[in-house]
Protein backbone atom coordinates (compact mmCIF):
# COMPACT_ATOMS: atom_id res chain seq x y z
CA UNK A 1 0.00 0.00 0.00
CA UNK A 2 1.03 3.46 -0.78
CA UNK A 3 1.36 5.61 1.96
CA UNK A 4 3.01 8.62 0.88
CA UNK A 5 1.75 9.67 -2.46
CA UNK A 6 4.32 10.64 -5.37
CA UNK A 7 3.53 14.49 -4.26
CA UNK A 8 4.70 13.73 -0.94
CA UNK A 9 1.10 13.58 0.84
CA UNK A 10 0.08 11.06 3.06
CA UNK A 11 -3.79 9.37 2.78
CA UNK A 12 -5.23 12.38 5.19
CA UNK A 13 -3.51 15.38 3.05
CA UNK A 14 -0.33 15.98 5.57
CA UNK A 15 3.09 16.13 4.23
CA UNK A 16 5.55 13.55 5.96
CA UNK A 17 6.90 16.23 8.79
CA UNK A 18 3.63 17.95 9.03
CA UNK A 19 1.73 16.73 12.98
CA UNK A 20 -2.09 16.68 13.13
CA UNK A 21 -4.05 19.61 14.55
CA UNK A 22 -3.87 19.51 18.30
CA UNK A 23 -6.77 20.99 20.60
CA UNK A 24 -7.06 20.95 24.52
CA UNK A 25 -9.46 22.12 26.81
CA UNK A 26 -8.67 22.24 30.60
CA UNK A 27 -10.77 21.59 33.46
CA UNK A 28 -13.39 19.55 31.94
CA UNK A 29 -14.15 17.32 34.66
CA UNK A 30 -15.45 19.71 37.75
CA UNK A 31 -15.40 17.43 40.09
CA UNK A 32 -11.72 16.15 39.73
CA UNK A 33 -9.13 18.15 41.32
CA UNK A 34 -7.26 18.78 37.71
CA UNK A 35 -8.67 17.79 33.98
CA UNK A 36 -8.01 18.43 30.95
CA UNK A 37 -8.48 17.07 26.74
CA UNK A 38 -6.67 16.11 24.65
CA UNK A 39 -7.01 16.08 20.69
CA UNK A 40 -4.41 15.05 18.25
CA UNK A 41 -6.38 14.93 14.89
CA UNK A 42 -9.31 12.27 15.58
CA UNK A 43 -7.70 11.38 18.86
CA UNK A 44 -9.42 12.33 21.54
CA UNK A 45 -8.31 11.73 25.20
CA UNK A 46 -9.35 13.19 28.13
CA UNK A 47 -7.43 12.88 31.62
CA UNK A 48 -8.37 13.20 35.33
CA UNK A 49 -6.08 13.83 38.67
CA UNK A 50 -7.51 13.30 42.22
CA UNK A 51 -4.66 14.26 44.59
CA UNK A 52 -2.72 14.38 46.37
CA UNK A 53 -4.68 12.99 49.02
CA UNK A 54 -4.57 10.23 51.54
CA UNK A 55 -3.27 6.77 50.57
CA UNK A 56 -6.93 4.44 50.13
CA UNK A 57 -4.81 1.48 50.67
CA UNK A 58 -2.52 1.68 53.83
CA UNK A 59 -0.29 -1.37 52.22
CA UNK A 60 0.50 0.92 49.78
CA UNK A 61 1.71 4.07 51.65
CA UNK A 62 5.07 5.32 51.12
CA UNK A 63 6.91 6.93 53.82
CA UNK A 64 9.40 8.68 51.64
CA UNK A 65 7.37 9.85 48.86
CA UNK A 66 3.92 10.29 47.20
CA UNK A 67 2.40 7.31 45.24
CA UNK A 68 1.36 7.42 41.80
CA UNK A 69 -1.42 5.98 40.47
CA UNK A 70 -2.52 5.74 36.92
CA UNK A 71 -5.62 3.86 35.07
CA UNK A 72 -6.17 3.96 31.34
CA UNK A 73 -9.57 2.76 30.02
CA UNK A 74 -10.66 2.87 26.08
CA UNK A 75 -14.62 3.90 25.82
CA UNK A 76 -16.30 1.25 24.18
CA UNK A 77 -16.80 3.29 20.57
CA UNK A 78 -13.14 4.75 20.87
CA UNK A 79 -12.22 2.47 18.11
CA UNK A 80 -13.94 1.86 14.49
CA UNK A 81 -15.65 -1.04 15.08
CA UNK A 82 -17.48 -1.39 18.28
CA UNK A 83 -15.70 -4.11 20.82
CA UNK A 84 -16.56 -4.98 24.09
CA UNK A 85 -13.29 -5.45 26.34
CA UNK A 86 -13.03 -6.18 29.49
CA UNK A 87 -11.37 -4.03 31.83
CA UNK A 88 -7.85 -4.30 32.99
CA UNK A 89 -6.69 -6.17 29.55
CA UNK A 90 -2.85 -6.87 28.99
CA UNK A 91 -2.42 -3.50 26.84
CA UNK A 92 -4.41 -1.24 28.81
CA UNK A 93 -2.09 -2.16 32.11
CA UNK A 94 0.80 -2.42 30.29
CA UNK A 95 -0.52 1.25 28.38
CA UNK A 96 -1.15 2.49 32.27
CA UNK A 97 2.44 1.70 33.38
CA UNK A 98 4.15 3.37 30.62
CA UNK A 99 1.93 6.38 31.73
CA UNK A 100 2.70 6.22 35.41
CA UNK A 101 6.42 5.61 34.92
CA UNK A 102 7.00 8.40 32.78
CA UNK A 103 4.52 11.01 35.22
CA UNK A 104 6.35 9.99 37.86
CA UNK A 105 9.35 11.05 36.56
CA UNK A 106 8.36 14.84 36.50
CA UNK A 107 6.22 14.65 39.42
CA UNK A 108 8.49 15.62 42.75
CA UNK A 109 7.11 13.20 44.50
CA UNK A 110 9.41 13.47 47.24
CA UNK A 111 7.46 16.69 48.33
CA UNK A 112 4.11 14.76 49.19
CA UNK A 113 5.03 11.96 51.69
CA UNK A 114 2.24 9.30 52.46
CA UNK A 115 -0.36 10.85 50.02
CA UNK A 116 -1.55 8.88 46.90
CA UNK A 117 -1.72 11.03 43.31
CA UNK A 118 -4.55 9.42 41.08
CA UNK A 119 -4.17 9.54 36.89
CA UNK A 120 -7.18 8.52 34.99
CA UNK A 121 -7.34 8.81 31.38
CA UNK A 122 -10.12 7.77 29.13
CA UNK A 123 -9.40 7.00 25.38
CA UNK A 124 -12.64 8.22 23.46
CA UNK A 125 -11.69 8.38 20.04
CA UNK A 126 -8.10 6.45 18.94
CA UNK A 127 -7.08 7.12 15.78
CA UNK A 128 -3.57 6.25 16.28
CA UNK A 129 -1.10 7.90 18.82
CA UNK A 130 -3.20 7.20 21.93
CA UNK A 131 -0.34 6.52 24.14
CA UNK A 132 1.30 10.04 23.14
CA UNK A 133 -1.83 11.74 23.30
CA UNK A 134 -2.75 10.06 27.05
CA UNK A 135 0.96 11.49 28.24
CA UNK A 136 0.21 15.16 27.52
CA UNK A 137 -3.63 14.88 28.68
CA UNK A 138 -2.27 13.64 31.72
CA UNK A 139 0.50 16.35 31.81
CA UNK A 140 -1.89 19.48 31.33
CA UNK A 141 -4.10 17.83 33.90
CA UNK A 142 -1.60 17.63 36.66
CA UNK A 143 -0.86 20.89 35.66
CA UNK A 144 -4.22 21.75 36.95
CA UNK A 145 -4.33 20.19 39.70
CA UNK A 146 -1.52 22.30 40.68
CA UNK A 147 0.75 19.15 41.35
CA UNK A 148 4.68 20.28 42.15
CA UNK A 149 6.60 18.73 38.61
CA UNK A 150 10.14 19.69 37.87
CA UNK A 151 9.16 20.25 33.95
CA UNK A 152 5.83 18.94 31.97
CA UNK A 153 6.45 16.35 29.59
CA UNK A 154 5.23 15.76 26.04
CA UNK A 155 5.25 12.75 23.85
CA UNK A 156 4.67 11.98 20.27
CA UNK A 157 5.19 9.79 17.68
CA UNK A 158 6.90 9.20 14.68
CA UNK A 159 7.28 5.97 12.31
CA UNK A 160 8.87 4.87 9.04
CA UNK A 161 7.09 3.77 5.72
CA UNK A 162 7.85 3.62 2.41
CA UNK A 163 11.39 4.54 2.82
CA UNK A 164 10.01 8.24 4.31
CA UNK A 165 9.76 9.05 8.00
CA UNK A 166 6.50 9.93 8.80
CA UNK A 167 5.43 12.55 12.14
CA UNK A 168 2.07 11.50 14.55
CA UNK A 169 1.08 8.67 12.58
CA UNK A 170 -2.68 8.23 12.61
CA UNK A 171 -4.37 4.31 12.75
CA UNK A 172 -4.02 3.30 9.24
CA UNK A 173 -0.33 4.25 9.07
CA UNK A 174 0.38 2.43 12.63
CA UNK A 175 -1.55 -0.57 11.82
CA UNK A 176 0.17 -0.81 8.34
CA UNK A 177 2.91 -2.92 10.33
CA UNK A 178 5.63 -0.08 9.71
CA UNK A 179 7.78 0.84 12.76
CA UNK A 180 6.37 2.92 15.20
CA UNK A 181 8.84 5.22 17.91
CA UNK A 182 7.08 6.83 20.58
CA UNK A 183 9.12 9.13 22.30
CA UNK A 184 8.37 11.14 25.20
CA UNK A 185 10.53 14.16 26.63
CA UNK A 186 11.26 16.53 29.55
CA UNK A 187 10.97 20.10 26.83
CA UNK A 188 13.42 22.18 29.50
CA UNK A 189 16.43 19.84 29.53
CA UNK A 190 15.24 17.83 26.59
CA UNK A 191 15.75 14.23 28.05
CA UNK A 192 14.19 11.44 27.56
CA UNK A 193 11.52 9.81 29.49
CA UNK A 194 10.09 7.34 27.53
CA UNK A 195 11.20 5.74 24.34
CA UNK A 196 9.27 2.59 22.73
CA UNK A 197 9.50 1.21 19.32
CA UNK A 198 7.68 -2.19 17.62
CA UNK A 199 9.07 -3.54 14.71
CA UNK A 200 12.74 -3.39 12.72
CA UNK A 201 14.17 0.03 11.61
CA UNK A 202 17.95 0.34 10.35
CA UNK A 203 20.23 2.16 13.49
CA UNK A 204 20.84 5.17 10.81
CA UNK A 205 17.77 5.86 10.20
CA UNK A 206 16.61 5.11 14.15
CA UNK A 207 18.30 8.27 14.70
CA UNK A 208 16.65 10.24 12.29
CA UNK A 209 12.87 9.26 12.93
CA UNK A 210 13.84 9.56 17.03
CA UNK A 211 14.68 12.69 16.10
CA UNK A 212 11.51 13.72 13.85
CA UNK A 213 9.58 12.41 17.15
CA UNK A 214 11.52 14.60 19.03
CA UNK A 215 10.96 17.49 17.27
CA UNK A 216 7.26 16.26 17.37
CA UNK A 217 7.67 16.19 21.32
CA UNK A 218 8.85 20.15 21.29
CA UNK A 219 5.85 21.52 18.97
CA UNK A 220 3.33 19.27 21.52
CA UNK A 221 5.29 21.05 24.42
CA UNK A 222 5.17 24.81 22.72
CA UNK A 223 1.39 24.16 22.66
CA UNK A 224 1.12 22.69 26.10
CA UNK A 225 2.92 25.67 27.23
CA UNK A 226 0.54 28.02 25.01
CA UNK A 227 -2.48 26.11 26.59
CA UNK A 228 -1.21 26.87 30.19
CA UNK A 229 -0.12 30.16 29.78
CA UNK A 230 -3.70 30.87 28.43
CA UNK A 231 -5.66 29.51 31.67
CA UNK A 232 -3.12 31.47 33.73
CA UNK A 233 -4.16 34.36 32.24
CA UNK A 234 -8.08 33.62 32.87
CA UNK A 235 -7.12 32.46 36.31
CA UNK A 236 -5.63 35.62 36.98
CA UNK A 237 -8.03 37.83 35.36
CA UNK A 238 -10.74 35.54 37.68
CA UNK A 239 -9.32 37.08 40.37
CA UNK A 240 -9.35 40.25 39.72
CA UNK A 241 -5.97 41.77 40.32
CA UNK B 1 -19.52 9.08 48.77
CA UNK B 2 -19.92 12.68 50.21
CA UNK B 3 -19.82 13.21 53.80
CA UNK B 4 -22.10 15.96 55.41
CA UNK B 5 -22.24 17.26 58.62
CA UNK B 6 -25.41 16.80 60.65
CA UNK B 7 -25.42 20.73 60.16
CA UNK B 8 -25.72 20.47 56.10
CA UNK B 9 -27.66 17.68 56.27
CA UNK B 10 -30.59 19.86 58.05
CA UNK B 11 -29.72 22.52 56.08
CA UNK B 12 -30.51 21.40 52.59
CA UNK B 13 -33.66 18.96 54.09
CA UNK B 14 -34.50 23.18 55.16
CA UNK B 15 -34.14 23.94 52.33
CA UNK B 16 -36.32 21.76 50.49
CA UNK B 17 -39.05 21.87 52.65
CA UNK B 18 -39.48 25.47 51.55
CA UNK B 19 -38.54 25.39 48.26
CA UNK B 20 -35.12 26.87 47.56
CA UNK B 21 -32.37 24.46 47.06
CA UNK B 22 -28.96 25.21 47.86
CA UNK B 23 -27.82 26.04 44.63
CA UNK B 24 -31.26 28.52 44.68
CA UNK B 25 -33.41 26.55 42.48
CA UNK B 26 -36.47 25.10 43.07
CA UNK B 27 -37.99 21.57 43.72
CA UNK B 28 -39.16 20.95 40.04
CA UNK B 29 -36.45 22.93 38.36
CA UNK B 30 -33.42 21.09 36.33
CA UNK B 31 -30.39 22.38 36.09
CA UNK B 32 -29.62 24.07 32.86
CA UNK B 33 -28.99 21.38 30.21
CA UNK B 34 -26.15 21.45 27.15
CA UNK B 35 -26.30 19.52 24.19
CA UNK B 36 -23.66 18.95 21.50
CA UNK B 37 -24.56 16.49 19.10
CA UNK B 38 -21.89 14.57 16.27
CA UNK B 39 -18.86 14.35 18.97
CA UNK B 40 -17.50 10.92 18.45
CA UNK B 41 -17.27 10.80 14.46
CA UNK B 42 -16.57 7.50 14.15
CA UNK B 43 -20.34 6.04 15.49
CA UNK B 44 -23.37 6.68 13.51
CA UNK B 45 -24.61 8.88 15.63
CA UNK B 46 -23.65 10.84 19.27
CA UNK B 47 -23.92 13.45 21.71
CA UNK B 48 -22.43 15.05 24.97
CA UNK B 49 -25.17 16.16 27.53
CA UNK B 50 -23.67 18.35 29.94
CA UNK B 51 -26.51 18.93 33.58
CA UNK B 52 -24.26 21.39 35.68
CA UNK B 53 -20.67 19.49 36.08
CA UNK B 54 -22.68 16.41 35.44
CA UNK B 55 -21.22 15.01 31.69
CA UNK B 56 -22.19 12.11 30.14
CA UNK B 57 -21.42 10.80 26.41
CA UNK B 58 -23.54 8.62 24.17
CA UNK B 59 -23.08 6.72 21.12
CA UNK B 60 -25.05 4.82 18.68
CA UNK B 61 -23.30 1.88 16.77
CA UNK B 62 -24.96 0.16 13.88
CA UNK B 63 -23.85 -3.27 12.77
CA UNK B 64 -25.60 -6.12 10.47
CA UNK B 65 -26.72 -9.15 12.45
CA UNK B 66 -29.20 -11.60 12.11
CA UNK B 67 -32.61 -11.41 14.25
CA UNK B 68 -33.41 -13.19 16.74
CA UNK B 69 -35.49 -16.25 15.68
CA UNK B 70 -38.89 -15.44 18.31
CA UNK B 71 -38.73 -11.48 16.37
CA UNK B 72 -37.75 -12.70 12.81
CA UNK B 73 -38.85 -9.24 11.43
CA UNK B 74 -37.15 -6.94 14.72
CA UNK B 75 -33.83 -5.25 14.70
CA UNK B 76 -31.87 -5.58 18.47
CA UNK B 77 -30.77 -2.63 20.46
CA UNK B 78 -28.33 -3.06 23.44
CA UNK B 79 -27.78 -0.58 25.92
CA UNK B 80 -24.79 -0.52 28.15
CA UNK B 81 -23.12 2.08 30.39
CA UNK B 82 -19.79 3.10 31.49
CA UNK B 83 -18.33 4.96 34.63
CA UNK B 84 -15.17 6.04 33.86
CA UNK B 85 -12.69 6.41 36.52
CA UNK B 86 -12.53 9.94 35.70
CA UNK B 87 -16.00 10.96 37.12
CA UNK B 88 -14.90 9.52 40.61
CA UNK B 89 -12.00 7.42 41.85
CA UNK B 90 -14.32 4.79 43.61
CA UNK B 91 -14.88 3.74 39.69
CA UNK B 92 -11.28 2.70 39.27
CA UNK B 93 -10.59 -0.81 38.23
CA UNK B 94 -13.91 -2.91 38.68
CA UNK B 95 -15.42 -0.18 41.21
CA UNK B 96 -17.92 1.13 38.44
CA UNK B 97 -19.38 -1.68 37.51
CA UNK B 98 -22.32 -1.86 40.11
CA UNK B 99 -23.75 1.36 39.06
CA UNK B 100 -23.00 0.83 35.68
CA UNK B 101 -25.31 -2.18 35.47
CA UNK B 102 -28.11 -0.48 37.79
CA UNK B 103 -28.03 2.38 35.00
CA UNK B 104 -28.33 0.24 31.71
CA UNK B 105 -30.92 -1.85 33.28
CA UNK B 106 -32.68 1.05 34.25
CA UNK B 107 -32.04 2.47 31.04
CA UNK B 108 -33.14 -0.72 29.36
CA UNK B 109 -35.97 -0.70 31.54
CA UNK B 110 -36.92 2.67 30.59
CA UNK B 111 -36.24 2.78 26.75
CA UNK B 112 -36.55 -1.00 25.20
CA UNK B 113 -39.85 -2.12 27.14
CA UNK B 114 -40.33 -5.40 27.99
CA UNK B 115 -38.85 -8.45 26.41
CA UNK B 116 -41.48 -8.52 23.69
CA UNK B 117 -39.96 -5.12 22.38
CA UNK B 118 -43.55 -4.11 23.31
CA UNK B 119 -43.86 -0.18 23.60
CA UNK B 120 -40.02 0.07 22.67
CA UNK B 121 -38.89 3.89 22.33
CA UNK B 122 -37.48 2.97 19.04
CA UNK B 123 -39.09 1.04 16.40
CA UNK B 124 -37.37 -1.97 16.52
CA UNK B 125 -39.39 -2.97 12.99
CA UNK B 126 -37.52 -0.23 10.97
CA UNK B 127 -34.28 -1.88 11.81
CA UNK B 128 -34.88 -4.76 9.56
CA UNK B 129 -34.07 -5.12 6.64
CA UNK B 130 -34.82 -8.72 4.97
CA UNK B 131 -37.20 -10.82 7.56
CA UNK B 132 -35.49 -13.39 9.58
CA UNK B 133 -32.08 -12.77 8.15
CA UNK B 134 -30.64 -9.47 8.23
CA UNK B 135 -31.08 -6.55 10.49
CA UNK B 136 -29.59 -3.45 12.06
CA UNK B 137 -28.17 -4.29 15.65
CA UNK B 138 -28.10 -0.84 17.41
CA UNK B 139 -25.38 -0.89 20.41
CA UNK B 140 -25.60 2.59 22.23
CA UNK B 141 -22.84 2.91 24.79
CA UNK B 142 -22.74 5.26 27.86
CA UNK B 143 -19.90 6.94 29.14
CA UNK B 144 -20.05 8.25 32.41
CA UNK B 145 -17.78 11.62 32.10
CA UNK B 146 -18.12 13.38 34.80
CA UNK B 147 -20.60 12.64 37.63
CA UNK B 148 -22.03 15.73 39.86
CA UNK B 149 -25.71 13.84 40.38
CA UNK B 150 -29.01 12.44 38.24
CA UNK B 151 -26.98 10.14 36.17
CA UNK B 152 -30.04 8.41 34.53
CA UNK B 153 -31.83 11.44 33.28
CA UNK B 154 -28.60 13.24 31.77
CA UNK B 155 -28.15 9.32 30.34
CA UNK B 156 -31.19 9.21 29.10
CA UNK B 157 -31.45 12.76 26.98
CA UNK B 158 -27.75 11.54 25.87
CA UNK B 159 -29.60 8.70 24.21
CA UNK B 160 -32.55 10.70 22.58
CA UNK B 161 -30.03 13.43 21.33
CA UNK B 162 -27.65 10.68 19.78
CA UNK B 163 -30.68 9.10 18.41
CA UNK B 164 -31.94 11.78 16.42
CA UNK B 165 -28.30 12.34 15.73
CA UNK B 166 -28.13 8.91 13.71
CA UNK B 167 -27.55 8.34 10.36
CA UNK B 168 -28.06 4.76 9.44
CA UNK B 169 -26.71 4.13 5.75
CA UNK B 170 -29.48 2.39 3.13
CA UNK B 171 -29.08 -1.36 2.36
CA UNK B 172 -29.74 -2.16 -0.64
CA UNK B 173 -30.55 -6.43 -1.00
CA UNK B 174 -29.14 -7.98 -3.73
CA UNK B 175 -32.14 -9.44 -5.72
CA UNK B 176 -32.86 -13.18 -6.50
CA UNK B 177 -31.60 -14.90 -3.70
CA UNK B 178 -33.25 -17.88 -3.23
CA UNK B 179 -35.47 -17.94 0.13
CA UNK B 180 -33.08 -20.13 1.89
CA UNK B 181 -29.65 -18.81 1.39
CA UNK B 182 -28.16 -15.57 3.07
CA UNK B 183 -29.12 -12.58 0.76
CA UNK B 184 -26.04 -10.10 -0.53
CA UNK B 185 -26.09 -6.94 1.25
CA UNK B 186 -24.63 -3.24 -0.73
CA UNK B 187 -24.60 -0.85 2.18
CA UNK B 188 -24.70 2.32 0.73
CA UNK B 189 -22.04 5.29 2.06
CA UNK B 190 -23.94 7.99 0.27
CA UNK B 191 -27.49 7.82 1.18
CA UNK B 192 -28.67 7.73 5.24
CA UNK B 193 -31.90 7.08 6.71
CA UNK B 194 -32.57 9.27 9.69
CA UNK B 195 -34.57 7.96 12.92
CA UNK B 196 -37.66 8.58 14.17
CA UNK B 197 -36.82 9.73 17.49
CA UNK B 198 -40.52 11.33 18.15
CA UNK B 199 -41.24 8.22 20.40
CA UNK B 200 -38.26 8.06 22.23
CA UNK B 201 -39.24 9.11 25.87
CA UNK B 202 -37.38 10.82 28.65
CA UNK B 203 -36.42 10.18 32.06
CA UNK B 204 -37.30 11.69 35.07
CA UNK B 205 -35.88 10.90 38.28
CA UNK B 206 -37.97 11.93 41.10
CA UNK B 207 -36.18 12.30 44.45
CA UNK B 208 -37.98 12.18 47.54
CA UNK B 209 -36.25 13.71 50.67
CA UNK B 210 -38.09 14.27 53.57
CA UNK B 211 -41.53 14.91 52.51
CA UNK B 212 -40.75 16.58 49.51
CA UNK B 213 -39.86 15.46 45.71
CA UNK B 214 -37.24 17.01 43.98
CA UNK B 215 -35.60 16.57 40.37
CA UNK B 216 -31.99 16.64 38.77
CA UNK B 217 -30.77 16.26 42.69
CA UNK B 218 -27.03 16.93 43.09
CA UNK B 219 -24.88 14.50 44.99
CA UNK B 220 -25.64 16.34 48.35
CA UNK B 221 -28.93 15.48 48.29
CA UNK B 222 -29.00 12.03 46.70
CA UNK B 223 -26.46 11.04 49.72
CA UNK B 224 -29.53 11.60 51.74
CA UNK B 225 -32.24 10.71 49.67
CA UNK B 226 -35.37 8.48 50.88
CA UNK B 227 -35.60 6.47 47.61
CA UNK B 228 -36.17 7.70 44.27
CA UNK B 229 -38.67 6.92 41.21
CA UNK B 230 -37.13 7.30 37.96
CA UNK B 231 -40.04 7.13 35.23
CA UNK B 232 -40.12 7.54 31.81
CA UNK B 233 -42.60 9.20 29.73
CA UNK B 234 -43.25 9.89 26.05
CA UNK B 235 -44.90 12.72 23.92
CA UNK B 236 -48.35 11.08 24.16
CA UNK B 237 -47.81 11.13 28.17
CA UNK B 238 -47.85 7.41 28.31
CA UNK B 239 -45.38 5.76 31.09
CA UNK B 240 -42.69 3.74 29.20
CA UNK B 241 -41.04 2.62 32.13
CA UNK B 242 -40.47 2.64 36.07
CA UNK B 243 -37.90 2.08 38.64
CA UNK B 244 -37.73 2.56 42.19
CA UNK B 245 -34.17 3.10 43.80
CA UNK B 246 -33.09 3.62 47.42
CA UNK B 247 -33.81 1.38 49.99
CA UNK B 248 -37.16 2.79 51.86
CA UNK B 249 -40.44 2.24 51.54
CA UNK B 250 -42.99 4.37 49.90
CA UNK B 251 -46.73 4.25 50.23
CA UNK B 252 -48.11 3.46 46.92
CA UNK B 253 -50.58 6.35 46.78
CA UNK B 254 -46.94 8.41 47.58
CA UNK B 255 -45.89 6.58 44.35
CA UNK B 256 -48.96 7.48 42.11
CA UNK B 257 -48.22 11.03 42.84
CA UNK B 258 -44.64 10.96 42.26
CA UNK B 259 -45.74 9.45 38.79
CA UNK B 260 -48.30 12.38 38.65
CA UNK B 261 -45.91 14.87 38.98
CA UNK B 262 -43.20 13.97 37.61
CA UNK B 263 -45.76 13.28 34.25
CA UNK B 264 -45.91 17.55 34.58
CA UNK B 265 -42.06 17.69 34.40
CA UNK B 266 -41.75 15.71 31.72
CA UNK B 267 -44.05 17.60 29.14
CA UNK B 268 -41.45 20.52 30.09
CA UNK B 269 -38.08 18.56 30.02
CA UNK B 270 -39.54 17.05 26.54
CA UNK B 271 -39.63 20.50 25.47
CA UNK B 272 -36.60 22.02 26.30
CA UNK B 273 -34.60 18.74 25.21
CA UNK B 274 -36.16 19.06 21.65
CA UNK B 275 -34.93 22.44 21.61
CA UNK B 276 -31.64 21.73 22.60
CA UNK B 277 -30.93 19.13 20.17
CA UNK B 278 -32.70 20.90 17.53
CA UNK B 279 -30.16 24.07 17.99
CA UNK B 280 -26.95 21.47 18.77
CA UNK B 281 -28.12 19.57 15.03
CA UNK B 282 -28.11 23.37 13.25
CA UNK B 283 -24.90 24.03 14.85
CA UNK B 284 -22.82 21.03 13.99
CA UNK B 285 -24.36 21.71 10.24
CA UNK B 286 -22.60 25.36 10.07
Amino acid sequence: MEFVSPEGLRLDGRRPMEMRQLRAEIGIVSKADGSASFEMGNTKVIAAVYGPREVQNRSQQLNDQALVRCEYTMANFSTGDRRRKPKGDRRSTEISLVIRQTMEACIMTHLMPRSQIDIFVQVLQADGGTRSACINAATLALADAGIPMSDIVTSCSAGYLNSTPLLDLNYVEDSAGGPDVTVGILPRSTKVTLLQMDSKLPMDIFENVMQLATEGCKAVANYVHEVLLEKTKQLDKHRGV
Amino acid sequence: MVGLSIGEKHFIEGGIAQNLRTDGRKRLVYRPIQIETGVIPQANGSARVRMGGTEVIASVKAELGRPSSLQPDKGKVFINVDCSPTAAPIFEGRGGEELSSELSGALQICLLGGKSGAGAGIDLSSLSIVGGKICWDLYIDGLVVSADGNLLDALGAAIKAALSNTAIPKVNVAAGASSDEQPEVDISDEEFLQFDTSAVPVIITLTKVGREYIVDATPEEESHMDSAISISVNRQRNLCGLTKRGSAGLDPSVILDMVSVGKHVSEELMNKLDSEIAAAEAREEE
